[in-house]
This record gives C-alpha cells, sequence and structure tokens, in this order.
C-alpha cells in the first residue's frame, strides 16, 4: 500500500466561511454519524481517511464517536443500487430500514453525480422516473430535485429521534485526465448546477449544506485542458490521495479545525485508519452480507438457517469500536 | 402390497449403525494417485499433476500471462465468511521454469482476499474480481507480493457467491470481458454514466477509456466464454443446458429480468457447464484444433463440442469427452489452453458440488483441496514457449499471427502496454505484406491496433468489402465497438446491412443499433429483403425496432417509412403496437403475404394490438366460405386474446359467431365456445347448453369453458341443476361443479362434496380439486365444507386430494386437514430422520437396481418424463436430470423426492400470479414486457396475464414437482428409482455419450384400420399419411434404445402384434447419408418415407445410406414384436451439419 502522505494536524483549514445554519456544528460524544450516497460514499470505507480526519477533529474531549458508512456504488437517490429482485422501490426501502437500525445522531448524505453525468441516458429505472431521467438536463434536475427531497422524508423521517443533524454534502468535482479517457468538462459544468441545486433543498429543508464540490476545486475544468495533478483513477473516482482531500474538505466544511503536529504516517495514526478500515469490513459482511438470496430472500427456506450467523458480527464491530476508541485517545495523547 | 407411505415405519425396524454423519462415508479418497486411478482419455492422450493443495487450494479461476505464469484464485471461504474469520482467499502464480510439465514454483501474490471469482493478469499487474469489486493489484518493489491495491470497478451484487462476477477474459483486440449470474444485480459507475446490469450477462470492459458495457444479458450462470478465430463469442451455463450458446450484441438469453424475448443456445438437452475453452496450436492432435472444451463439473467430466459453420449460425455436436474421471470429487471448473500447448484444468475437487441447495455449513464442504491438471499428447512435441513481453516490436507483432490463440492473445495484451507509435510501422509492414486471401491475417493486424490504442479504421472498412463472410463479420464487430464515438460509413453499412451472408447482415444491425442516425431503423429493415434470416438476425432487428423506436415510429404514424408493407408490419410486431395496421390490412386484402405462415403472423399481431374495425376484419376472414379450419382457429383464437388481454371486439354484429356453435364439435367448436362466453354473448347459451350436455365430452367441456366465461345467474342456475340431477351422467355433473365453483366457490364447494364422495378416479378428484385452487378463495371454500360431518371420502381418494392440494402454489393447510380428516388419513410420513435417511441410503447403494428403476422412472403413473428430460429427451418443466446422480449427494436425492419443495432448482421456481379477480396462475414466467405476463404452467400451456389485471405476484416456495409421487411406489421401488437417478451422469451406462441416438420418437397407436390393409399393402400401412392416425411421443431410455415392451401393440395379420415408432430427419444439404440400426434385426424394418430400406450389416448393426436432397423425410422402424424383439436404437451418422433430428 502506497504510502498516505497528509500531515493531518498541520494544515489549518477552512479558508472561507462554511454555509451554515445557526450554531457553528460540532461532534458529540456518543454521536453515530452515517454516510448515505453512492460510489464516493462507499469506497471512502477502503481508505479510511474520511473517518479518521473527522475523528480526529472532532476532538479529544468527544468520546464514544461512532460510523457507520452504508454508502453505495451506483446508488441514485431512487435507491435504485440497493434493491435487489424488485423495483427501485425495495432499495429506498431497505435504506431506510438500515438508517433506522443504524440510529444515526448525524447523517451525512452525499448524491449527484450519476444524475449529472447521465442526464440524457437515464440514471434510475424507477418506472416514476426512468423517462424523465431521460428527457434532458433541465427535466433530469428537477427530477433529482424532487426525488432527493422524498428520499430524505424517507429516511430523515424513519431515522428515530436521536438524529439531530442532517447536511446534505455536494459531490467532488471531475477531472479531465485526457486521451483515451473521455472529458469531463461537461459535466462537471453540469455538476455545478446540481450542486446549486442541492444547496437550494438543503435551505428549503432545513438541512446544513456542505460545498464539497467547491472546496474540491469546483467548476474550473476547460474542455480539453488536463487537470494538474489529478486524485482521481479515471476522472470520476478518488485514489488514495483523493480521499484525504476529501476527508480535509469535510472537516474544514462542517467548520471544524485540526489542530496539532502529527503527520497521518505517524504510527499512531496509521494504527487508528487500519482500526477503522476492521470495523467497516466487519460492518459490511453485517449489513450488506452475500448470499442474501438464500439467507434472507425467495430462497431462505434453503439456507436460511444460517441468517443467524449475520447478528454474529455486532459483538465484533463493538470489539473493534473500543479498538478505535483506545487508539483515538492514544492519539491524542501524543498531542 | 406395501406401500411408500409406510416406509417410515419399516425402516425403523432395520438395524441402523450410523451415527447422524450421513453420507460422509462416500467421501472419496483425496489421495492424488485415487484420483489419477479415476481418469480416462482419449488415445495418445496423457494426464499429469500440474499443482496441488497444499500449495493451491479451492482454485474457482484461472489465466495465464505473458511470462508462461499461471495465476489461480482460490477461495477456501466459499460459499460465506463466519463471523470472526479474516478475508484470506487467495491469490496464486504456479510456474514450471523447466519445461517438465509440473510447477516447481508456486507463491501467493496476495492473501487477503474475499471469495475471489476471476482473476486476470496484465496491465502490469492483475485484475481480480473480489466479491464487489474489480481490483488491480501490482507488485511494484519485485518480491512477488501485491502491495498496490486499486479499485477498477465496484458496485457488483452478491446476492448468491456462486453467481458473482466471474469468467475475465482478453478478447483478441485486448479488450477486457467480464460474466455475471442470474441474481447478480450490479450498478457501476464509469467516466461515461452509471452501467446497471440486472440478473445474468456479459460485460464489455476497456480499462483504458473506463468504458464499460453490457454486451448481452441472461443465461443462468454464464461461466463460460470464449471468442473463436474469427472473433465471435461463444458461452457456456452452469445451469441453462443448451450446451454452447452463440452470443452477439444485445443477445438476450434465459432468465433475464423482464425480457420479453430470449434466444437459446445450440446443444439443448446438454449438461451444465463452467468454463470454456477454444483448442488451438501445434501440440494438439490436427482434428481437436477449433473444438470447445466445455467442463460438466457435475460429471466429472470435460465435454468437448465440434462447431460447424453453416452460412452465418453455427451447429454444435458434442464429439468424445476430453477426459472424464470414476473419481467423485473431480470438479473441472475451468480449462485453458497452456504456453506449452497442453491443456490445463482446474479442479475445484470437492464430493459435492457447492451451490446454494447445500447448507452453507455441510460437512462435505471441501475447504483444503484443489488440482491443477494437464493433459498433453506424449507423442507430439510441445510447442517452445514464446517470448512476449521481451519481444521487440516486429516480434511481438509476428505473434499475433501464432498457431496459439494464448500467445496470439497473450502478445495483444502486451501490445496494450506498448507505444502505438513503436509499434505501428511494424504492424503497417506486416498488414501491406498480406495478400487478398489472408483475410484471418488482415483481421489479426485490425485487432492489433486496437489493442495498442490506434485502431485502424481503414483496414476494418476494407475487410467488411472483402469476400470472406467470417471476415466481413469479424471487421464489422471490430467496428462495433467504437461506432458511437467515430464517424461511420455510411455507404458500408447501405452495403453490408445487404450482405447475402445473414451473420455479416447481424453485425451491420449491432454497428446501427450504436449509432445516433435518424434513420437507423429503415437501413436495418432492408437486412430482411435478402435470403436465409436466421433467429439471431431476426433477434437483432426485433431488437432494434425496439430500442430506436422513437427513430421511426413519428414517421410510421403518417406514412410507410420502409420499403415494403411486411417491413412496417415487422417493426410494429416488434413493439407490439397497432402502426400501420391499415397498410398492413390493404396488404392482406391484396394477397402481399402469401404462405399461411405469414397469414398466421400477421392474424396474430392484428389479435394482438388491432382495434374494433381491424378485429372485424380478422373476423370476417374466419366467416369467409372456404377458410381453411386451422384459419378458423387461428383467427377465433386471437379475438379471444383481443377480448381476454384487451377487451376488444370485432365491430360488426358479433352473433355471426353461432355459425361454429351449430356443429357442435371439433376443435373449431372449441375455440368458439371459449369465445362466446368471453363476448358474453346470450345468443350462444342454447347452443352451449346443448354440447354441454350432448354426447361429446370434448365438446362438452368446451362448452363449459364457454358457459363459465358467460357467467350471470342463468349459467349458475344450469349448473347447479345439472350438478344435483343425480340421473345425470357423472362426468357431467363432475363439469357443472367445476363451473360453478369457477363462477362461485362457495357455491361450488356445497355441490362437491357429494360428488368428491362418489368419485372412483383419481382424475376426477384432482379436476374438481383443480377448479378450486385456481381461485384465492377457492381452497377455504371446499375446506369449510369438506369440514362438516357427513363428508367422509373413500381414504384413496382423499389421499389424491391431498396430495394435489399439497403440492399447488395456492397451498392452503386448511384444505389438507379438511382431506385428511375426510378420508381418516394418518398424517403422512415423508420426512426421515437423520438415522433413516443414513439406513436409506445404505439400501440404495447396496440393493438399488438402476435398470429396475429406469423402468419406474418410465412408469407412465409416475409422471417423471412429462416434466423432465434426460440429455433433451423429455419434458421442460423441470430441470434435465442428465447428470443429476454426479451433481448431486443421494441424501438430496431422495429428500427431494419425498419434499420437492424443500430444495428447488435456481430458474424453477414457481411464480405466483394472482388477478385482480381472485385467479391463482402458478408456474414458470416464460416472458413478459409492460403489457403482460406469460406464464408457463405444470402441463407446459402458456397463459398470458395481462399486467394490468395483476394484483400479486410472488415466488412460491411450493416446488411446480407433485407431492406424493412416490405414493404409488413399493418401497424397494423407490430404492431403485433413487439408484437410478444416482446413476445419471455418471461414469458408466447411464451418462449419455457423444453418439447422436435418436431420443425422441412418435410412436404408433393400435388402429382399426391395420388388420386389413396390411394384407394389401404390407407393413407401408405404417408409413401412409392416414389421418386418423394417433402418434404419440415416446423417449428412449438413457442408452438410446426404445423399449419393445413400451410400444403400443399394433395389430397385423392374425395374431401378429407390431410396434411401430418413427422421427423426422432434417437434411441441411443434399449429400449421402446414413444412419444405424441397432436391434434383433431379422425382426425389424425401417422406412424413409414409403420407401423400405436395406442397410449393410455391421456386427449387431445395420448401416443404411441414402442419397437425399435438402429437405426433411420420415423414418419409420416397424418391429415384430413378441419375437423377442427387446429394443432397438437409431444413431445418425455422418456430419452432423448435414443431418439432424428435426425439430
Amino acid at each position: 500500500m502506497k504510502a498516505s502522505c497528509y500531515l493531518i494536524f498541520a494544515v489549518v483549514l477552512s479558508a472561507s466561511a462554511p454555509l451554515l445554519p445557526a450554531a457553528p456544528f460540532a461532534f458529540r460524544s456518543d454521536d453515530r454519524v452515517a454516510l448515505v450516497g453512492n460510489t464516493v460514499v462507499e469506497r471512502a470505507q477502503r481508505f479510511g481517511h474520511v473517518e479518521t480526519l473527522l475523528n480526529l477533529a472532532a476532538g479529544a474531549e468527544v468520546k464514544g464517536l461512532t460510523f457507520r458508512n452504508i454508502g453505495w456504488s451506483g446508488d441514485s437517490v431512487f435507491g435504485d443500487a440497493r434493491s435487489y429482485f424488485g423495483a427501485p422501490k425495495e432499495g429506498r426501502d431497505r435504506l431506510q430500514r438500515v438508517v433506522k437500525e443504524v440510529k444515526p445522531t448525524v447523517l451525512l448524505v452525499c448524491y449527484g453525480t450519476n444524475a449529472a453525468m447521465t442526464a440524457k441516458k437515464g440514471w434510475t429505472d424507477d418506472p416514476a422516473g426512468a423517462a424523465r431521467s431521460k428527457a434532458g438536463d433541465e427535466e433530469s434536475l428537477s427530477l433529482f430535485v424532487e426525488t432527493y427531497g422524498k428520499l430524505l422524508d424517507l429516511i430523515v423521517g424513519g431515522a428515530g429521534t436521536e438524529l439531530r443533524e442532517v447536511v446534505l454534502i455536494s459531490p467532488p468535482p471531475l477531472e479531465n485526465l485526457g486521451h483515451p479517457l473521455p472529458d469531463q468538462s461537461a459535466n462537471n459544468a453540469r455538476l455545478a448546477i446540481y450542486r446549486d441545486a442541492i444547496r437550494d433543498l438543503a435551505g428549503a429543508r432545513g438541512h446544513r449544506f456542505l460545498d464539497l464540490f467547491q472546496r474540491m476545486g469546483g467548476n474550473k475544468l476547460k474542455a480539453g485542458e488536463q487537470s494538474r495533478g489529478p486524485l482521481t483513477i479515471n476522472g470520476v473516482h478518488y485514489g488514495e490521495a483523493g480521499y484525504v482531500l476529501i476527508g480535509e474538505s469535510l472537516v474544514g466544511g462542517l467548520g471544524l479545525t485540526l489542530s496539532g503536529n502529527l503527520s497521518a504516517n505517524d504510527s499512531s495514526v496509521v494504527a487508528l485508519r487500519k482500526s477503522i478500515m476492521e470495523k467497516n469490513r466487519l460492518f459490511f459482511h453485517r449489513w450488506r452480507p452475500s448470499n442474501e438470496t438464500y439467507l434472507f430472500l425467495f430462497r431462505k427456506h434453503e439456507q436460511g438457517n444460517n441468517a443467524k450467523e449475520i447478528p454474529m458480527f455486532d459483538p465484533l464491530i463493538e470489539k473493534e469500536e473500543q479498538s478505535v476508541e483506545s487508539l483515538r485517545a492514544g492519539v491524542f495523547s501524543k498531542l | 402390497m406395501k406401500r411408500f407411505i409406510l416406509f417410515g415405519l419399516l425402516l425403523l425396524a432395520g438395524a441402523l449403525a450410523a451415527p447422524a454423519q450421513r453420507g460422509l462415508k462416500e467421501i472419496p479418497n483425496p489421495d492424488v494417485k485415487a484420483q489419477e486411478a479415476g481418469f480416462k482419455l482419449p488415445a495418445g492422450a496423457k494426464i499429469n499433476l500440474f499443482a496441488a493443495d497444499p500449495q493451491i487450494t479451492k482454485p474457482i479461476h484461472m489465466n495465464w500471462d505473458g511470462q508462461g505464469r499461471l495465476w489461480v484464485v482460490g477461495s477456501p471461504l466459499y460459499p460465506h465468511i463466519k463471523p470472526g474469520e479474516e478475508e484470506t482467499d487467495r491469490l496464486y502464480v504456479l510456474e514450471d521454469t523447466n519445461g517438465d510439465g509440473v510447477a516447481n514454483k508456486a507463491s501467493e501474490f496476495a492473501a487477503d482476499l474475499h471469495i475471489p471469482t476471476a482473476v486476470l493478469p496484465g496491465d502490469g499487474g492483475v485484475y481480480v474480481a473480489n466479491s464487489t469489486e474489480v481490483i488491480f493489484l501490482r507488485d511494484n518493489d519485485g518480491d512477488g507480493k501485491s502491495d498496490e491495491r486499486k479499485i477498477v470497478l465496484s458496485g457488483f451484487g452478491t446476492e448468491d457467491t456462486h453467481h458473482l462476477l466471474h469468467t475475465f477474459r482478453w478478447g483478441p483486440a485486448g479488450h477486457l470481458w467480464m460474466n455475471q449470474s442470474i441474481y447478480i444485480h450490479s450498478h457501476v459507475e464509469t467516466p461515461y454514466g452509471v452501467r446497471r446490469l440486472l440478473g445474468g450477462g456479459m460485460w464489455h470492459f476497456r480499462p483504458e477509456t473506463g468504458r464499460l458495457e453490457v454486451f448481452m444479458k441472461g443465461l443462468v450462470n454464464s461461466w463460460g466464454h470464449v471468442l473463436d478465430e474469427w472473433g465471435q463469442s461463444f458461452m457456456t451455463d452452469g445451469a441453462g443446458g443448451d450446451g454452447i450458446n452463440y452470443v452477439f450484441p444485445r443477445f438476450v438469453g434465459v432468465t433475464s429480468p423482464r425480457a420479453s424475448r430470449v434466444l437459446r443456445g445450440l446443444n439443448p438437452g446438454q449438461p451444465k457447464h463452467c468454463g470454456l475453452e477454444i483448442v488451438t496450436g501445434r501440440h494438439v492432435p490436427k482434428d481437436w484444433v477449433g473444438t470447445l472444451l466445455a467442463p460438466d463439473f457435475r460429471g466429472h467430466r470435460i465435454n468437448r463440442f465440434r462447431l460447424t459453420y453453416k452460412g452465418g449460425s453455427y451447429i454444435s455436436t458434442k464429439i468424445e469427452d476430453l477426459v472424464s474421471s470414476t473419481h467423485r470429487a473431480f470438479r473441472p471448473i475451468d480449462v485453458k489452453m497452456g504456453p506449452d500447448g497442453a491443456i490445463y484444468i482446474a479442479d475445484w475437487y470437492n464430493p459435492i458440488i457447492q451451490h446454494g441447495e447445500v447448507d452453507f455449513r455441510d460437512a462435505r464442504r471441501d475447504h483444503t483441496h484443489g488440482r491443477i491438471w494437464r493433459i498433453s499428447f506424449p507423442e507430439r512435441p510441445l510447442v517452445q514457449r514464446p517470448e512476449i513481453v521481451k519481444a521487440q516490436s516486429a516480434g511481438l507483432v509476428s505473434l499475433l499471427d501464432s498457431p496459439e490463440g494464448l500467445t496470439r492473445t497473450r502478445a495483444a495484451v502486451e501490445l496494450r502496454q506498448r507505444e502505438a507509435k513503436e509499434i505501428m510501422p511494424a504492424l503497417e509492414k506486416w498488414y501491406v505484406s498480406l495478400k487478398e486471401d489472408q483475410a484471418l491475417q488482415k483481421l489479426r493486424a485490425i485487432w492489433g491496433s486496437q489493442a495498442v490504442g490506434a485502431f485502424q479504421r481503414s483496414w476494418a472498412e476494407d475487410l467488411v468489402s472483402g469476400s470472406n463472410p467470417k471476415a466481413r463479420a469479424g471487421a464489422l464487430r471490430a467496428l462495433y465497438y467504437t461506432a458511437g464515438e467515430e464517424k461511420t460509413s455510411r455507404a458500408l453499412l447501405e452495403k453490408a446491412v445487404e450482405d447475402p451472408n445473414p451473420q455479416v447482415r447481424l453485425w451491420a444491425v449491432s454497428v446501427l443499433a450504436q449509432l445516433p442516425w435518424p434513420d437507423t431503423v429503415t437501413l436495418a429493415l432492408r437486412a430482411l429483403e435478402k435470403e436465409g434470416v436466421d433467429k439471431y438476425l431476426d433477434f437483432a432487428l426485433w431488437s432494434i425496432c425496439r430500442e430506436h423506436a422513437s427513430r421511426w415510429l413519428p414517421v410510421a404514424q403518417e406514412r410507410n417509412p420502409f420499403r415494403h408493407t411486411w417491413q412496417l408490419f415487422f417493426a410494429g410486431r416488434a413493439l407490439k403496437q397497432p402502426v400501420g395496421i391499415s397498410h398492413v390490412l390493404k396488404s392482406l386484402a391484396e394477397g402481399e403475404f402469401e404462405t399461411e405462415a405469414q397469414l398466421d403472423e400477421v392474424i396474430s399481431w392484428i389479435a394482438n394490438v388491432g382495434e374494433a374495425n381491424h378485429l372485424e376484419v380478422l373476423f370476417s376472414i374466419a366467416l369467409a366460405d372456404g377458410a381453411p379450419k386451422s384459419r378458423q382457429i387461428r383467427v377465433l383464437r386471437g379475438l379471444r386474446d383481443a377480448v381476454r388481454l384487451r377487451k376488444q371486439r370485432p365491430a360488426g354484429r358479433l352473433g355471426r359467431l353461432n355459425r361454429f356453435l351449430e356443429r357442435g364439435n371439433g376443435a373449431v367448436f372449441a375455440e368458439a365456445a371459449a369465445l362466446a362466453g368471453m363476448w358474453k354473448l346470450e345468443e350462444a347459451r342454447e347452443p352451449l347448453e346443448k354440447a354441454f350436455l350432448g354426447p361429446e365430452t370434448v365438446s362438452s367441456t368446451a362448452a363449459l369453458e364457454g358457459l363459465r366465461a358467460l357467467g350471470g345467474a342463468k349459467t349458475k342456475q344450469f349448473f347447479s341443476t345439472t350438478a344435483r340431477n343425480v340421473g345425470m351422467e357423472f362426468g357431467k355433473r363432475l363439469r357443472a361443479v367445476v363451473g360453478q365453483t369457477r363462477l362461485d366457490p362457495k357455491a361450488g364447494a356445497e355441490l362437491a362434496v357429494s360428488l368428491l364422495q362418489g368419485a372412483r378416479r383419481a382424475e376426477d378428484v384432482q379436476v374438481v380439486v383443480d377448479a378450486f385452487l385456481v381461485n384465492k378463495n377457492g381452497p377455504s371454500a371446499l375446506a369449510e365444507v369438506l369440514e362438516r360431518p357427513g363428508s367422509a371420502m373413500k381414504p384413496s381418494m382423499a389421499l389424491v386430494g391431498l396430495n394435489h392440494a399439497g403440492s399447488s402454489a395456492n397451498k392452503s393447510e386448511a384444505l389438507i386437514e379438511a382431506f385428511r380428516k375426510a378420508g381418516s388419513l394418518k398424517p403422512m410420513k415423508l420426512k426421515l430422520s437423520s438415522a433413516e435417511m443414513e439406513a436409506m441410503m445404505l439400501r440404495v447403494a447396496a440393493e438399488g437396481s438402476a435398470a429396475r428403476g429406469e423402468q419406474a422412472y418410465r412408469r407412465a403413473g409416475m409422471q417423471c418424463i412429462v416434466c423432465h428430460a434426460i440429455g433433451g429427451a423429455g419434458g421442460i418443466i423441470g430441470p434435465d436430470l442428465v447428470s443429476i446422480g454426479a451433481s448431486a449427494p443421494v441424501d438430496y436425492l431422495i429428500e427431494s423426492m419425498l419434499e420437492p419443495s424443500k430444495k428447488i432448482k435456481e430458474g424453477y421456481h414457481t411464480a405466483v400470479v394472482t388477478t385482480q379477480e381472485g385467479d391463482v396462475v402458478a408456474g414458470a414466467i416464460a416472458r413478459q414486457d409492460d403489457t403482460e405476463i406469460v406464464v408457463r404452467d405444470a402441463k407446459g400451456m402458456e397463459i398470458r396475464v395481462p399486467k394490468k389485471e395483476v394484483a400479486t405476484t410472488s415466488v412460491s416456495p411450493v416446488s411446480l414437482m407433485p407431492m406424493g409421487l412416490t405414493a404409488q411406489l413399493r418401497e424397494d421401488e423407490f430404492v431403485d428409482l433413487i439408484r437410478f437417478l444416482s446413476e445419471l451422469g455418471k461414469e458408466g451406462p447411464y451418462k449419455t455419450t457423444a453418439q447422436r441416438f435418436v431420443r425422441a420418437w412418435e410412436v404408433l397407436q393400435p388402429h382399426g384400420r391395420t388388420r386389413d390393409a396390411i394384407g394389401h399393402y404390407g407393413k407401408k400401412i405404417f408409413t401412409e399419411n392416414i389421418e386418423s392416425y394417433q402418434w404419440t411421443p415416446l423417449v428412449t431410455r438413457v442408452n438410446g434404445t426404445v423399449p419393445g415392451e413400451e410400444l403400443p401393440r399394433v395389430v397385423g395379420r392374425g395374431k401378429e402384434r407390431y410396434g411401430v415408432a418413427r422421427f423426422r430427419l432434417q437434411v441441411n444439404e443434399a449429400a449421402r447419408i446414413s444412419f444405424k440400426l441397432s436391434g434383433k434385426l431379422s425382426d425389424l424394418t425401417v422406412f424413409v418415407d414409403g420407401t423400405e430400406m436395406k442397410g449393410s450389416r455391421e456386427g449387431v448393426s445395420d448401416v443404411i445410406e441414402l442419397s437425399r436432397k435438402k429437405g426433411t423425410c420420415t423414418v419409420t422402424v416397424v418391429g415384430l414384436l413378441g419375437g423377442g424383439m427387446e429394443e432397438f436404437s437409431v444413431e445418425l451418422l455422418g456430419n452432423p451439419g448435414v443431418i439432424e433430428v428435426a425439430q
């Protein structure tokens, strides 16, 4: 694994004041943070930087902070990717159920890349949206906003009374990596429009808005011009260094700061990140196990007896979370 | 006679020694020597161990790199990670550095994988399918271990770990191909937007551009894909049973969700396969080159197929196996040609196959073994391993033309890493040196240019204009990949859609489907103007008509955008919309549609989409004087669909229908009766009631349908009166009960019980119970009345009712209980304890006779053959059992016979569609689209249900296989039957061979005329086309023989009795053809059409040879029964492309 190179504690972020309603954002002890979205969210768990940075930005006095990454590659605000044998509604129901089970106090939601990139080709199979998602930019955008609102109704409504913060995050910008990869400048310009719409949606609903798009470069991609020092592997999906920047941008966007003087390569930080990744691995097998057809769905009469193993991941996750907690304390003790 | 119901008790009396570890005794010896002893190979071939556990464990997939190293992924974690387990599955690299055919170097490249199901080295590292992701691993510091891990693609489904993303392969142009199976739903983001593939299918991926597209959809477990020499794709299916499948862009195969049309494979009834490889190179015997290797992991063997190219499509013939084994743990699941020209096999090694039907934690799942075998031909020289990665430009380019497919592919993959400016001079030099007839080499040069990232479009365009049809198709496929991205020549496609070869046209249409042009469909449909539209081309055209509907439909509202009306008809029909219907009806009147088949198609289309005035035209076609009966039937059936599915009726006076009801019999009457009911035609009531009470059972049953649909108080009154009339014939009363029940289950139940009490025949009980089972409120209504005192039934009849109710998708415990009470039946013992199971398995092994078991299997009452095929011959409702014995453990077979619903094979789950009116339709979803669902029921009938009328659809936990079939077997017969099933597919007499036996026959039922006429005609009388002859289907035994004892005894002179069997032979081209008749030849006579044939004797067989023109003929075998004629068989000889059994 390539060494990651951020100097988390040396950087003072947040040059511009975040657009926040009322009180500044702060994590509290025993906060449960759920991350919802598509590929950009799902892959964050494989790198661990986002959770590591948020964890440390919360500060030493905040204890028992836990994260649940329930991002799903290729997902849309209709919940397309989360459905198995049924229509996308099954996916939305699943998301609602999982959010409810996870009992978040803070919900970080990031959708929009797929709709912005597939405006004319359609980005959902939902019967209520398939045709409109193909109809053109304006129609696609209004469908996205309308559906995003409904999705938030569904998951915020079902999340339980503990939920106190909802943050809508604009997707990170795209990059041009040059031939033979496609030019993303037109998509990125469209993404800027989606960003505006997400900001307005957050405002209308009284949620916080975090402009990750702007913080990571915004709408400055020019046709035919290659991005300098690219952070994505294909113009869309971020790699190791990219997720460091995403994590830092989220910290800054929430109005938090990192102070101190420890490198990401410090053994204590590395150990913390590894433990976070292991916890994520265990949680993945818990909330999104393989073989669901046999364990829970229409062939459960054959293997449903083995579904009892799935909750057996819970104590393992808890144990790993204790390790995260103590490793985190270890990092703070070095400051 | 001891009946099987009792056997639970009998078993307990036996001495049971073994504890609960049932079946574990059967675990084969894992010693390599034991496995080696079990192999059977063709002459000249030798097998040796290349690598084995503990060096490698549980190999799933493998591929060679450019340096001659074999990369293998293995998964001890399969099928499901346990809580507390680390992700520790392995990626191994195996190398044979001294060329002795044995790996002497083995290392672990990665040890942190989670059920990896595919591996493909290239691009300086290795691509791995790792559950939800495709990852790329690289070793940067040269220590032989991965130190960089990149997520390439993510969002692949994991709903079933034996369906995960799999079967990675580089194509000749350096593109990456990947498959997924039936339960997987994938949503993958790419730089071009999100791509979704729901269900099985194949992905096409170009890592350098990031473009990922769905190439085809469907197939159950598409575990094999190979591109042939000309770049055409073939696939195998681990659960589909069609052998080799030819696929192309937008192909849709079985089980693809919401598919309204699917294509089938080339070898219906073949075993299921995991993996596919094409034999190439100089090491193997010459006649092996081009044959396909398909591992039949259930049957412990690797099948071999020969493809015959036939004017753009293919005939696939099973030939001698590559290898087979008597060792029960030999599970070949991948096969690849190696760099030395030998054949390498990944042996998953397991005594049981590892589908989800077997418990995830079953102790028989092996987690530690695994082998790589190597098959070579010691008398032939090995191939010198090519130097690929170190080759200079010219040398590398020359490898693109290597006789070894692996070398060609690896050279293309190496080109992916090279600079175009460095390679292109050498490639161009080679290309210009090629002669006109070197079309294959030109295609290879084109692929080379694609692999290096400098596609030479002009080379491909030149080749499309060439004289070799395979090259023209291949070049169009090369153009297909980037068709939407670059400018495509219009003149080229205009010519190609009218190419004489249908496969070339197919690819031209596939290219058009990628383009944004407004007239893609009008261009594409020109392909219909040429001779020879095969099913693939037809499908591609159907597909583009739908996909590009917005480009031609608006024009078609105004005028016919196509050259001919029948093209408009084709397009409108593809869309299932009434587009251009008046044009078509005009052409119909003018006689443009000449043949009865064309007419049929037009009729059924108009019935499906037409409005009242269009239907009126149809109706008048049926009413026309002299209209043939078949056409009348077709029209009436179409009109029935129109009213049933769309509530559409002809515009004119409907009472004209009575014309068909007057005669009161025949098939036309039946159609008209049903239609009259659907139309609610009161004036038809009288003739329908008359026919109901008339002497003809068939007409009476048809009238029942009509009256039922007509409905209303009068109908109820009529049914009630008839059912209560004790003087009336029992059958008619029974039908009246059925009618009443369909109208009103509660009222029906009141009438039903007294008739059930009087029933003496199982069919009568079934008919009545069925009427209740097809309504969601039916079972409870019947149960309620049956529960009343005084409802006692004969136990045998109550048992029939109980079994029937128990195996229905509309299952009701209350009804089962009610039958149990009515018949005073004791609870049936169908579940065996583990001790009983153990004892039963011992008996199967010790006492079971497969030969007697086959007799039981074939017994009419068992209904096995009606639903299941063995090697393609038999029913299609249940899975083909061709290798069930080799794949399923004996306890699984026993359990499945006793409790059919406990484990249901994927693709054979019963769907239950309930309509808003409460009707319950159960069966397999044959197809569906936006407007309707088509269900194939247990009798094989297709039932169309309009989507609008569907209340719910669900997957039933109940198997279509009836429960209680075993009740009619004695215990020893049950043991024999299980033994027979357990031998199917295992090495021995119950494994189907490559011999082309005629397996599906028709046999003549006894007929009144033969006794007298035989004196005049001789045995030729049996070949005469006599309309009242009744021919019924008969399938052969597994060994291909027709048993004499099962032939109906047709009367001849005096005491002579004959068995007469026939089949249709299709001759594809004028040729000398031959087949072999075996049996007691002195009593057998064979006719081709009406001519008696004399064969030349070969041992116990006669070889019959004759010259035939293209077309079909009937072969009839007449056997004199009673003189020791026990069995006979017919085997087709010669080139399979020339003759085949007609479908």
